[in-house]
């Protein structure tokens, strides 16, 4: 009898402890940042944005204006893994007020385990990077974070 | 007896149970508090909001972008205010630790090693003042410095080490706005090392690379905007670098070519008076920022 209310008190804990985690943000942002580090390879770092984002009943959609240059080569690392669902990354030489825009860059094809994106700019004047975050109907306040790296040569 | 036990364990799990229930509806207070506080990367939770963010660039790569314009060395017109104890304000420290950071990359990207010395220690020192020094002691990023003083390569990519290990540091404590004011007082130094150096007629690419740079104007002032919540002191700032844009944004080049800074194809080029007109203004500005 003395076992079985240890066990069913060990198992609530468990329990409980296990649902504070799954709500936790789960953004290890040096590693990330290592990571993202290691893909821009030869390419010398410039910047990087964290994006934190809380998943919500609606989809959002978040844009980040990267400014870039004339004659420089460009490499930006996307790092999702801080991330409890996927979200969408695609990349525009206009931005999202643009009438008419075509992405450069897409994840929509990539395997739902795959966390890190690396892209090399072609020539352009200016890059929109957008975030489509889905939208999250379970109430489990997910939150999460995002990184890109950008590098340049 | 057994009873009694029984009732004690029962008393202590609710009592464990309670307090964690407790604990986590704080942490979900704590977590609401964070969502609603009005901080650049947050989404906010209702989720109506589609933010619009900006990244910026470093020091180091707008240095490189005029090195590879032609822009060549010239002696003494770096900062000469070497005393950051003069600088009281977060504001001043920041404007001008971006400050020295230009002058660092350019002097580093000239080969003027002494020089580029002298600046990682004003930079180090501000950076204390700052309260954000620690980052030069990661991977021994002063001491790599100083061993590789004659190797302009090593150099260039521990400084970009650098930016980076700063960057993580202000994204964690929070302290995004340093980021944006830094890079506001390095891109005007930046910018008045170019001009001084520009020569009247003779320096097309410089002229048009003066020209690129300014589009990125509105994306800093767009980006101190989005911080100015954080630190009030950061109008002013605003105020200041929008006097440039407004100067820049009259000029009749930039009037006659509203998509000048969409086409692949062609480089804006201003003429030598309207990049004097420019330079007054980055020089009053710079001479305001310098003064602290």
């Amino acid at each position: 009898m003395k076992k079985a209310y240890f066990i069913s008190l060990v198992g609530l804990l468990f329990l409980l402890g296990f649902t504070t985690i799954q709500t936790t943000d789960s953004c290890d942002k040096k590693a990330m940042t290592a990571s993202c580090k290691k893909k821009l390879d030869q390419y010398k770092y410039d910047s990087q944005k964290f994006t934190k984002i809380i998943f919500t009943k609606k989809a959002q959609q978040l844009e980040v204006e990267v400014p870039i240059f004339i004659g420089e080569k460009y490499r930006l690392v996307f790092n999702t893994s801080g991330l409890p669902k996927n979200v969408k990354i695609n990349i525009y030489t206009k931005d999202k007020e643009a009438k008419k825009r075509e992405a450069i860059f897409s994840t929509k094809d990539a395997k739902a385990d795959e966390k890190e994106f690396v892209f090399d700019a072609p020539r352009a004047r200016k890059m929109f990077v957008d975030y489509d975050v889905p939208a999250d109907s379970t109430n489990a306040k997910l939150t999460g974070c995002m990184i890109f790296m950008v590098g340049y040569k | 007896m057994f009873l009694k036990k029984k009732s004690f364990v029962l008393k202590g799990a609710f009592f464990i149970v309670a307090t964690m229930l407790i604990a986590a509806c704080g942490s979900d207070n704590t977590k609401e508090e964070s969502i609603t506080t009005p901080v650049e990367d947050s989404v906010v939770a209702e989720a109506e909001t589609e933010e619009i963010t900006y990244s910026l660039p470093s020091p180091l790569q707008i240095a490189s972008i005029f090195k590879k314009s032609g822009l060549k060395y010239k002696a003494g017109i770096t900062s000469e205010l070497k005393d950051p104890a003069k600088y009281t304000t977060n504001l001043s420290k920041a404007i001008n630790l971006g400050v020295y950071s230009a002058d660092l990359s350019y002097a580093v990207l000239n080969k003027q090693n002494q020089e580029a010395m002298t600046y990682m220690k004003l930079s180090r020192q501000l950076a204390d003042n700052l309260g954000i020094g620690s980052v030069f002691d990661q991977g021994n990023l002063s001491k790599r410095f100083e061993k590789n003083l004659t190797n302009e390569d090593s150099l260039a990519y521990i400084i970009a080490e650098l930016q980076m290990v700063t960057d993580m540091y202000l994204d964690e404590n929070d302290q995004q706005q340093v980021t944006s004011i830094v890079f506001s007082g390095a891109w005007i130094e930046s910018m008045y090392i170019a001009s001084r150096v520009f020569e009247k007629g003779k320096d097309k690419s410089l002229n048009n690379k003066l020209a690129e740079q300014m589009t990125i104007l509105g994306i800093i002032i767009n980006a101190l905007k989005a911080e100015e919540k954080k630190d009030s002191a950061i109008t002013g700032l605003i105020a200041d670098m929008v006097t440039v844009k407004d100067i820049y944004d009259a000029l009749p080049s930039v009037k006659n070519n509203p998509d000048a800074s969409d086409d692949l194809e062609k480089e804006l080029t201003l003429t030598d008076d309207e990049v004097s007109q420019l330079t007054k203004k980055i020089e009053a500005l710079r001479v305001k920022f310098i003064n602290g």
